[in-house]
């Protein structure tokens, strides 16, 4: 049982936190639906990070319950059909910016590592 | 988040997830394909809704919950599938958490729930001791000499009283009612810290003799009595036949334990809870007698942050101090005892309480492990299915999960119905709360008892669940999957554990039958004593004489002769007779007998028990007279005295006690007794023990305006209680006559804690002996059908029916017989405890530790019999078929 158990840890997507960045920062450009947010985080990397739905759905409850972000029923503007729209709040903002320096840092530590600087050596 | 909240954002999840996917749908299908194979497209894209519902819902916040319902549901469901099982798990719980529960209610009651006054645990009582008298009484009460030097010098105590609590009748002419009345110093309302609802607390001016005829009515007795009168405090209410004028009534919340003191000891007279309050005053040569009138119920309240132990001893140096100033003749060595009121109140209960907690925490052991046995059973069928939910990538602590909900679902259940029954039982044990601790109105369950249920419901899952949880943990799903099922058995380990189930219920139900038999054989040997006293067709009746219309001797007496002359003449009366004390209604009044040339300081005398009776008393409860004659009518006025076998032996000994003398205080001054006869010792104070010596003098010499009457009758006396009451009334309507009942009843009513005891004891024996009955066979027929094969194949082999029946029988008999000597050690081990209980019953009895062994492998054996039987039923060609 416990050979099973580790196949399914070893399904790792994104790492954790960055989906939430690339949600926020997504949703920077104006509400949206769960859809939406996925094809354009897809399409954006030139579907380099496929959506999985399993994730993104979560997430966005996720970031519901933290406050960053709130959602209204709204009918789609080139549909006559109601969907879910997630808009940032100022606490999402504010969690971008966070994230997004996190991220930063995150970035330049691994690169001094990968590639380090003659100097450095 | 509450479940409609719950349910509301589902929807809406469902909706979302709806819109998204038909979206999704549509773009797939404007790429060009068709209807069906977008569909399937899209559905590929989203994977599984389920799981992603699942994950939003953990970030929710809400899979707990759900689970736990979940869990519950699907245990129901189990538990509903098999309902001879769950009934009998159930119920199995439901009786002991109930019984737990309601016997923790009682002993909550009686020992740990706070007594209703401010800071009940600085609360203490006072009483004395006197070395010399420690033989008869270990402690005294209080002595207002005493009391006052104490009140005066003492630094431990915020404030202290004394008090005596008696009946007395209220109200005039016609039939006075009783009432309880506390007669207690000005201090106690500081002690208790309560102060009267309407009016005003005794001044200490009222403390004083010619001043002491004020009354404060408990709130009860002023709505019953006076109908809420708010005109009250003007009023004059009759009392003990004086006028007291009312100056205040007691705040509703305020009830007072009854009291002990000398004149009430041993006795349960307390019928009713105290309705009045007076002043207890002193006359000057009562407060300047230094060692006699040990009368009063001492309680005080200690300074904040004092210790008992401090204060005890601060009470110690005053009582040296009190020693000091003793004259001569007087001489004694004094000390003092300071106890919690609580402590005090419940007395000697601890103990036979405690006792019957832990018999009934011993049933709710038994019957968990009972379950335990039963859900093992079951985990042995379920081990299949366990092992496929393992195989299917199910955790470790999923699989306990599993495991233990069932048994968490029915030890909910069980609680929830041994609450409702607790709540049953609860109000009938009121009346076998000790009388001094009946004071707080209803007993009835509370929250806290709730509560109790509820952990109580808490240990039992994890002691009947924890064992089957551990054995499906483990299990093996490769090794179950591969064996044949019909070949599958049970594991040793699983077989082991079930044997040391069945060893521990045995241990506690034998444990439980030894100590029922101690208590019953106690019982049995307490009715069956010697008293020395007979009770075929006698009568008692209780009298209390109005202070203000019988306020000396002369006027006692002759009400008293004039009854008894009334009540012989009477055609069904045998003899009529009064007393003092009646049998097994305390101990009276002790004083110390001089022996004519003796000398010694009257602290160094022995002391005797004294009661006053009529001649025919002796007649008439049988009191056997052993040399001499009674005192008879025609010596009224003299001086004469009997004394018991004990007596005559100790003051007299190797001399004739017939016609010695004796005086009571000072032989200067009182008339010496002279002895004519010499009675039987008996146990007229208490069956458990031998009376001490005892000393009867005439009623003519004593009378108090409180006496007992005995009636023997020629015929029935259950038509007398009427016939006495009248008799009595013929003489004076005014003098009430609180209790007429049968001696034989009294003498049932002083076992009466002890039968409940033993009753409560009997129930849970046998109930415990049951279930263990019932697990033994549980194992036993199990382990049968398992091992069907086998016997078959013993039998195909040459094994006879009778070797077969024996192997069964061997096999279930073995646990209990381990089990048994383990109970019988666990019962000797706490022997110590229950030896105080037992009345001429060693706890090492060895005829009751056999018999309640063999109770309980009788019980075994018949629960073996029907498996072994079946197992000797066996065909052989039949059973070796089967595969």
């Amino acid at each position: 049982m416990s050979s099973v158990k580790k196949q399914t840890q070893q399904r790792a997507n994104l790492l954790q936190g960055t989906l939430d960045m690339l949600i926020l920062r997504t949703l920077l450009y104006g509400p949206a639906h769960g859809h939406q947010i996925g094809k354009h985080i897809q399409r954006t990397t030139n579907d380099f990070l496929q959506m999985q739905h399993g994730s993104l759905y979560p997430a966005l409850h996720r970031l519901e319950k933290r406050s960053w972000i709130v959602s209204k029923w709204e009918t789609a503007p080139d549909k006559n059909r109601e969907f879910k729209y997630y808009q940032l709040t100022e606490k999402g903002r504010k969690q971008l910016v966070v994230e997004e320096s996190k991220w930063k840092q995150m970035a330049e530590a691994v690169a001094r590592v990968m590639w380090p600087e003659a100097e450095e050596i | 988040m509450k479940w409609w909240q719950i349910r509301k954002r589902d929807a809406d999840l469902e909706r979302e997830l709806q819109s998204d996917l038909e979206l999704e749908e549509e773009e797939q299908r404007e790429n060009g394909l068709s209807t069906e194979e977008a569909r399937h497209a899209a559905q590929r894209a989203f994977g599984n809704t389920t799981l992603i519902r699942e994950h939003i819902h953990e970030a929710w916040g809400r899979a707990p919950i759900e689970r736990l319902l979940q869990d519950a549901r699907y245990a129901l469901r189990q538990l509903w599938r098999s309902p001879g099982f769950s009934i009998v798990a159930m119920m199995t719980l439901a009786l002991g958490i109930g019984a737990t529960t309601a016997i923790f209610t009682l002993v909550y009651d009686v020992m740990l729930r706070p007594l209703p006054f401010a800071q009940p645990d600085r609360l203490v009582t006072i009483e004395e001791k006197v070395a010399e008298w420690s033989n008869l009484y270990p402690t005294l009460p209080v002595s207002a000499n005493h009391f006052t030097f104490w009140q005066q010098h003492n630094r431990a105590f915020d404030s202290m009283a004394i008090m005596e609590q008696f009946s007395v009748p209220l109200g005039a002419g016609g039939r006075p009612m009783q009432v309880e009345a506390l007669s207690a110093t000005p201090g106690i309302f500081s002690v208790l810290q309560v102060q009267p609802a309407l009016g005003r607390a005794f001044t200490v001016d009222e403390a004083q003799r010619g001043h002491e005829h004020v009354a404060i009515l408990t709130y009860d007795l002023w709505q019953g009595q006076f109908n809420s009168d708010p005109g009250i405090l003007s009023k004059t209410i009759s009392l003990d036949g004086f006028p007291y004028s009312v100056i205040g009534v007691m705040p509703q919340s305020f009830h007072m334990p009854s009291i002990q003191t000398m004149d009430t000891n041993g006795s349960t007279n307390h019928l009713f809870s105290v309705g009045i309050l007076i002043p207890l005053t002193f006359s000057k040569e009562r407060l300047a007698e230094e060692m006699g009138d040990l009368n009063y119920f001492g309680l005080a309240r200690l300074k904040a942050g004092i210790s008992i132990a401090v204060a005890n001893a601060e009470l110690n140096a005053l009582q040296h101090a009190i020693v000091a100033n003793l004259p001569a003749d007087e001489k004694a060595t004094l000390s003092a005892e300071i106890t919690p009121f609580q402590e005090k109140l419940v007395g000697n209960n601890r103990k036979p309480l405690m006792i019957l907690l832990a018999a009934v925490a011993g049933l709710l052991l038994v019957g968990c492990v009972n379950v335990a046995n039963l859900l093992l059973s079951r985990a042995v069928g379920q081990k299949r299915q366990m092992a496929v939910a393992a195989a299917l990538g199910a955790s470790r602590a999923e699989l306990v999960r599993m495991a233990i909900r069932e048994t968490a679902v029915l030890a909910a259940l069980g609680g929830g119905l041994g609450v409702l029954l607790a709540a049953g039982i609860v109000p009938g044990m009121q009346r076998y709360l000790p009388p001094a601790l009946n004071f707080r109105g209803f007993l009835h369950l509370d929250w806290l008892g709730v509560g109790c249920a509820l952990l109580l419901a808490m240990l039992a899952t994890l002691a009947a669940g924890a064992a089957p949880a551990f054995m499906i943990s483990r299990t093996a799903p490769q090794e179950i999957l591969h064996s044949d099922s019909r070949l599958t058995s049970e594991s040793p380990g699983s077989r082991r554990a079930r044997r040391v189930l069945v060893a521990i219920e045995s241990s506690v139900s034998v444990a439980l039958v030894l100590m029922t038999g101690l208590l019953t054989a106690s019982l049995v040997k307490l009715m069956a004593v010697d008293r020395g006293f007979t009770t075929e067709r006698t009568v008692t009746a209780t009298v209390d004489l109005p202070s203000e219309s019988y306020h000396d001797n002369q006027h006692r007496a002759a009400f008293y002769r004039e009854v008894l002359e009334r009540m012989n003449r009477l055609p069904g009366v045998e003899h009529a007779a009064f007393t003092s004390n009646l049998p097994l209604m305390g101990d009276g009044w002790g004083d110390m007998a001089r022996v004519a040339g003796d000398h010694r300081p009257f602290t160094q005398l022995p002391l005797e028990n004294f009661r006053s009776v009529s001649p025919q008393y002796f007649p008439a409860i049988g009191l056997r007279l052993t040399a001499g004659e009674i005192f008879s009518e025609g010596d009224w006025g003299k001086n004469l005295a009997l004394v018991s076998e004990k007596t005559a032996r100790s003051l007299w000994s190797g001399k004739d006690p017939l016609g010695q003398q004796f005086s009571r205080g000072d032989p200067a001054t009182e008339k010496p007794f002279t002895v004519v006869g010499i009675v039987a010792d008996a146990r007229t104070i208490s069956l458990a023990k031998p009376d001490p010596m005892l000393i009867y003098v005439p009623y003519w010499y004593r009378v108090e305006p409180t006496a007992g009457l005995v009636v023997r009758t020629h015929q029935d006396p259950s038509e007398m209680a009427d016939v006495i009451r009248q008799t009595i009334w013929s003489v004076d309507r005014g003098v009430p006559v609180p209790t007429v009942r049968a001696l034989g009843g009294m003498v049932a009513d002083s076992v009466a804690n002890q039968r409940f005891e033993m009753d409560l004891l009997l129930l849970f024996a046998v109930s415990a002996l049951f279930l263990a009955g019932l697990g033994v066979y549980g194992v036993l027929t199990y382990s049968v059908a398992q091992r069907y094969r086998e016997m078959g194949l013993r039998m195909a082999l040459g094994a006879e029916r009778a070797d077969v029946y024996w192997l069964v029988l061997r096999d279930g008999l073995l646990p209990v017989a381990i089990g048994a000597l383990v109970g019988i050690a666990i019962a000797f081990g706490s022997a110590r405890v229950v030896s105080s209980l037992l009345f001429e019953v060693s706890p090492y009895d060895p005829v009751l530790s056999a018999g309640a062994v063999g109770v309980l492998l009788a019980v075994g054996t018949i629960a073996c019999l029907l498996p072994a039987r079946r197992a000797a039923a066996v065909e052989p060609m039949q059973a070796l078929r089967t595969e």
